[in-house]
């Protein structure tokens, strides 16, 4: 080490910097993550063909340290993995891999495993397709999705996996489509801190307004019996700003199935009720039993926001005014939507994280051009934790600090602007998430008192 | 054996210690296989790395890697920048080792932050024209962004077989920088067993951060460790003596001093195996030769070196004295509230010694327990840290004793096979199926809870807290099912599929 350590000169704290390759604090992970969106899926365990950490890696930090929401059947330390050592690298891991998948077979029981692929196995050209193949006639089916972490992000990996078990186990169909039935394309399982119950709310929503929902993922998906009849809905309904177009495209194109891109997830009543409604007619089934659905619901919203007012308008020490929301974009827009028109808070800053495809950038700023009538805010797309840190701070948010919806990345930040914090997506590290929902009708009241029970909790 | 600063490359632990992932059997037998204190071979005995029988088998389970253990120490250094050179799955690692992080600086009162780490992001097109280029560039916002003491690099499985030249760049931009850079080589693939990255951190500060011209400060003592609480100030308080700790929470200058210590000891030889006496061999550091701090026979000895190196025998058989009356009641009603419990211990290798140790002393009966590998022996090759033969020696044999990499599939059965009331574990992945089997766990993030005379108590007290989970974990037990089909659990023997080399 150098004798004399040339840094001693006073420095800028947070010099601006320019963007570059570099992320600080990650808000996405690689395609192999997305071992989740099969170990999602009821008695679905993934196989991980990967070098010995990438597991564990993807586990602790997606499910663990972000709500800890834990493994449940199939995944966390139950994922089968090759653990890729020097000889895989230098002579292939093709046979390691078959080994894995004939023991899971005797060990596991599961109803379909899927076998995802880290950088060793995608750099060394493994033939995991041929690999795979030889277990057709096994007992439990197993399909692959190359998922080395230099191809993608976890979102992207995501639609891999789906694809992996739509065209090689759900497989061809050309038989007739049940009106009124929909598969839900939406949250990323995991990777959304709330997924389990924003899922579960927004089934509860669809059915309510007389729909036959296949969710797919978590504890509403009766797992692969659902997938199965996914040919046979009538149709696809994308629920977010871009993830899951990819697969409804395809869908689209397999089955000749039509689908709905609905981009904002709907928080409170005001966006359910028209979520549904646009739902209900694209099915162009009778709207009856929906708005019998809507009239019960808004009942008990407004009931306890009428009750809420109380609090909302007289209470003495002031509450937030302005807003912040970091993280990606499904909750991103779904947040400031509800925010905005629901508890008119003003737009302060929007930061959306996870680096959608460049192609749907423009669908996604156009959202935001357009949260109200008479409310327009700008977005920006940034995933280095140091440049949206440095972002807000060079905000002008007038005269108190704003409410700021993010990560545990964001506590430090929070401290500094004595803003109040409420972590809202991954990482979550400090929040413990069973059922709870911020989605729907329901899941907007529980947001309500998280956000002001932070916000009244640290008054005094 | 030789430590070898040469090389920016650490050699792995299998090739320096002949560490093992898989063995099942008694722990004496283990111990005596192991050839260590046995052949009282005081060093250069034998050769390179111990040669024991290896259990191999088609069925794995997900391990931990070399570069999480790097994230882990050198990315947990508080004025330094740990750059990951990897696509961006890697960075995953930054969420848990933060909020770890976090709360090691809480409980060391120190102000809480998040880490510093950055990812160089490398993408497809990368893995062909290679991703220098951007690993150069993310050293230069590390210095940028935060003008750190120093700044490390992890490799990672990509960026081994696709060939970057970290130590070039590394070179380069310590020469254009002032500050030590430092390639950690920590692929994945390069080591059977994680620990190998705790070495790859170790062998990268020796080289170039501790200070090769120290002044030497003969009441510091080094102390290898993680995140856990500060018991050892209170005690060296006793022998005149002020604690270094490293690797974790440390500044770069703690770093740098650890070649001015009067010795250098640890919690677990598994971490400070490699640092210890590499630190002994190229700057004149003692380490401490003996068993580890666990227990009253660990412990006493534990202290008595230490005084013996740094001359305060009066001092330590003072406060040894004092401490065995201080924490005798407590431990003889803890034994009584404990009668007849039975424990079971799956921790990292050396700290499992220690962690038996402690619940023998609380009359707790361990008939098995799981750790993730084994060292025939460690870097200093002085039989008094054999860790496993001193547990043996001193509190008998442990009947079930496997090695297994944290592979929950097994642990199934090695429940089965001694049924505790509790197990005791430290890293994740095996207490969610002992929940559904009904049996608590007691984690010790603090890896200092249960160390020293304190420790003996605080390890009783928390035991009976989690017992008292029981509640949950058998409600929850009536209620799951497992992901293991009835075959698997049916065998006796959770070696099965896996055969000796």
């Amino acid at each position: 080490m150098p004798e004399t350590i040339p840094n001693d000169t006073p420095y800028p704290k947070h010099p601006l910097v320019e963007k570059s390759n570099s992320i600080q604090q990650i808000r996405y992970v690689c395609a192999i993550a997305a071992m989740h969106s099969a170990s999602a899926i009821p008695r679905v365990i993934p196989i991980t063909h990967c070098g010995p950490g990438c597991a564990d890696k993807q586990f602790m930090n997606l499910a663990f340290y972000n709500g800890f929401q834990g493994g449940g059947y199939g995944g966390g330390a139950v994922v089968p993995s090759t653990n890729q050592s020097e000889s895989e690298v230098v002579f292939g891991g093709e046979d390691r891999l078959r080994a894995l998948i004939e023991s899971s077979q005797k060990i596991l029981d599961a109803d379909l495993f899927v076998v995802v692929t880290g950088c060793i196995s995608d750099l060394v050209g493994d033939d995991v397709g041929a690999v795979v193949r030889d277990f057709k006639e096994h007992e439990t089916p197993v399909v692959f999705a190359e998922t080395g972490g230099f191809k993608g992000s976890n979102f992207t990996g995501h639609e891999l996996v789906v694809k992996s078990i739509i065209d090689q186990y759900v497989g061809e169909y050309d038989g007739p489509r049940t009106v009124g039935t929909v598969n839900v394309w939406s949250l990323l399982p995991y990777h959304n801190t709330f997924w389990r119950g924003d899922l579960t709310e927004i089934k509860r929503v669809l059915e309510g307004a007389g729909l036959t929902v296949n969710i797919l993922f978590g504890r509403g998906s009766s797992g692969l019996s659902e997938w199965r009849s996914i040919p046979q809905a009538q149709f696809n309904l994308v629920l977010s700003p871009w993830l899951g177009l990819q697969t409804a495209r395809h869908l689209e194109e397999k089955y000749g199935q039509p689908f709905l891109h609905v981009p904002v997830i709907p928080i409170g009543s005001k966006e359910t009720t028209a979520f549904i409604r646009r739902v209900v007619e694209f099915a162009g089934i009778d709207n009856g039993r929906a708005e019998e659905f809507i009239r019960n619901e808004e009942e008990t919203y407004y009931g306890y926001l009428e009750e809420f007012a109380d609090f909302y308008s007289e209470y003495w020490w002031g509450l937030p005014a302005k807003f912040v929301v970091i993280g990606d974009s499904g909750y991103n827009l779904a947040l400031t939507k509800f925010l905005v028109n629901q508890l008119g808070l003003i737009p302060g800053k929007q930061i959306i994280t996870e680096n959608p495809p460049e192609e749907h950038r423009e669908a996604i700023r156009a959202q935001y051009q357009n949260i109200a009538g008479d409310v327009t805010t700008d977005v920006e797309f940034e995933d280095d934790s140091y440049r949206i840190h440095q972002a807000i701070r060079q905000t002008d948010f007038g005269q108190k600090p704003p409410i700021i919806f993010g990560t545990t990345w964001e506590r430090d930040l929070a401290k500094e602007m004595k803003s109040a914090i409420v972590e809202v997506g991954f990482p979550a590290s400090y929040e413990v998430v069973l059922s709870k929902t911020y989605v729907g009708y329901r899941g907007a009241l529980t947001l309500l008192e998280k956000i002001y029970t932070t916000a009244v909790s640290a008054s005094a | 054996m030789r430590i070898n600063l040469d090389t920016p490359v650490v050699e792995s632990r299998e090739q320096r210690l002949g560490t093992i992932i898989a063995w099942d059997g008694k722990a004496s037998e283990l111990s005596k296989q192991s050839e260590y204190a046995r052949k009282s071979c005081s060093s250069g005995c034998g050769e390179k790395g111990r040669r024991l029988c290896e259990m191999k088998g088609p069925f794995t389970q997900g391990s931990v890697c070399s570069e999480q253990m790097v994230e882990c120490q050198a990315g947990n250094i508080r004025d330094a920048v740990l750059i990951q050179h990897s696509p961006i799955g890697c960075g995953a690692g930054q969420v848990i080792y933060n909020s770890i992080y976090r709360n090691g600086l809480a409980m060391r009162n120190l102000p809480v932050e998040n880490l510093r780490l950055i990812s160089t992001n490398l993408k497809e097109q990368d893995m062909v024209f290679g991703g220098v280029d951007k690993l150069e560039q993310s050293i230069r916002d590390a210095w940028e962004r935060h003008h750190p003491k120093a700044i490390f690099i992890a490799t990672s499985c990509a960026t081994g077989i696709i060939g970057d030249d970290v130590d070039g760049s590394a070179r380069k931009l310590e020469g254009e920088l002032g500050i030590p850079v430092i390639p950690l080589h920590c692929e994945g693939f390069m080591s059977k067993h994680w620990s190998t990255g705790f070495d790859a951190t170790q062998h990268g500060i020796m080289r170039q951060i501790v200070r090769r011209n120290p002044t030497k400060q003969e009441d510091l003592v080094n102390v290898i460790n993680l995140w856990g609480t500060d018991v050892f100030t209170p005690m060296f308080k006793e022998l005149n003596l002020r604690v270094n700790f490293v690797v974790d929470l440390a500044t770069v200058e703690d770093l740098a001093q650890m070649s001015e210590a009067a010795a250098t000891v640890g919690f677990c030889h598994t971490l400070s195996s490699y640092l210890a006496a590499g630190l002994e061999q190229e700057f004149g550091v003692p380490e401490i030769k003996a068993p580890q701090p666990y227990g009253f026979p660990g412990t006493d000895a534990w202290l008595r070196e230490l005084a013996k190196v740094t001359h305060r025998e009066e001092l330590a058989e003072a406060y040894i004295a004092k401490e065995h009356a201080r924490v005798a009641p407590r431990i003889a009603e803890l034994r009584e509230l404990l009668k007849g419990k039975k424990g079971f211990v799956s921790t990292g290798s050396a700290y499992a010694h220690g962690i038996i140790a402690v619940l023998r002393e609380l009359g707790v009966e361990v008939d098995g327990s799981l750790v993730f590998h084994h060292d025939p022996i460690y870097d200093s090759e002085d039989p008094r840290q054999d860790t496993l033969a001193h547990l043996v020696d001193n509190y008998g044999d442990v009947p079930s004793f496997s090695v297994s990499n944290r592979q929950q599939y097994q642990f199934y059965g090695l429940l089965q096979r001694v049924k505790p009331d509790f197990i005791i574990i430290r890293h994740n992945g095996l207490a969610p199926l002992a929940s559904r089997l009904g049996i608590p766990a007691a984690p010790l993030g603090d890896e200092h809870h249960a160390l020293g005379y304190q420790g003996i108590i605080n390890l009783g007290e928390t035991i009976l807290e989690i017992l008292s989970h029981k509640k949950f974990h058998e409600d929850l037990a009536a209620h799951v099912t497992l992901p293991y089909k009835k075959w698997w659990l049916d065998q006796g023997d959770p070696f099965l599929l896996v055969k000796g080399e």
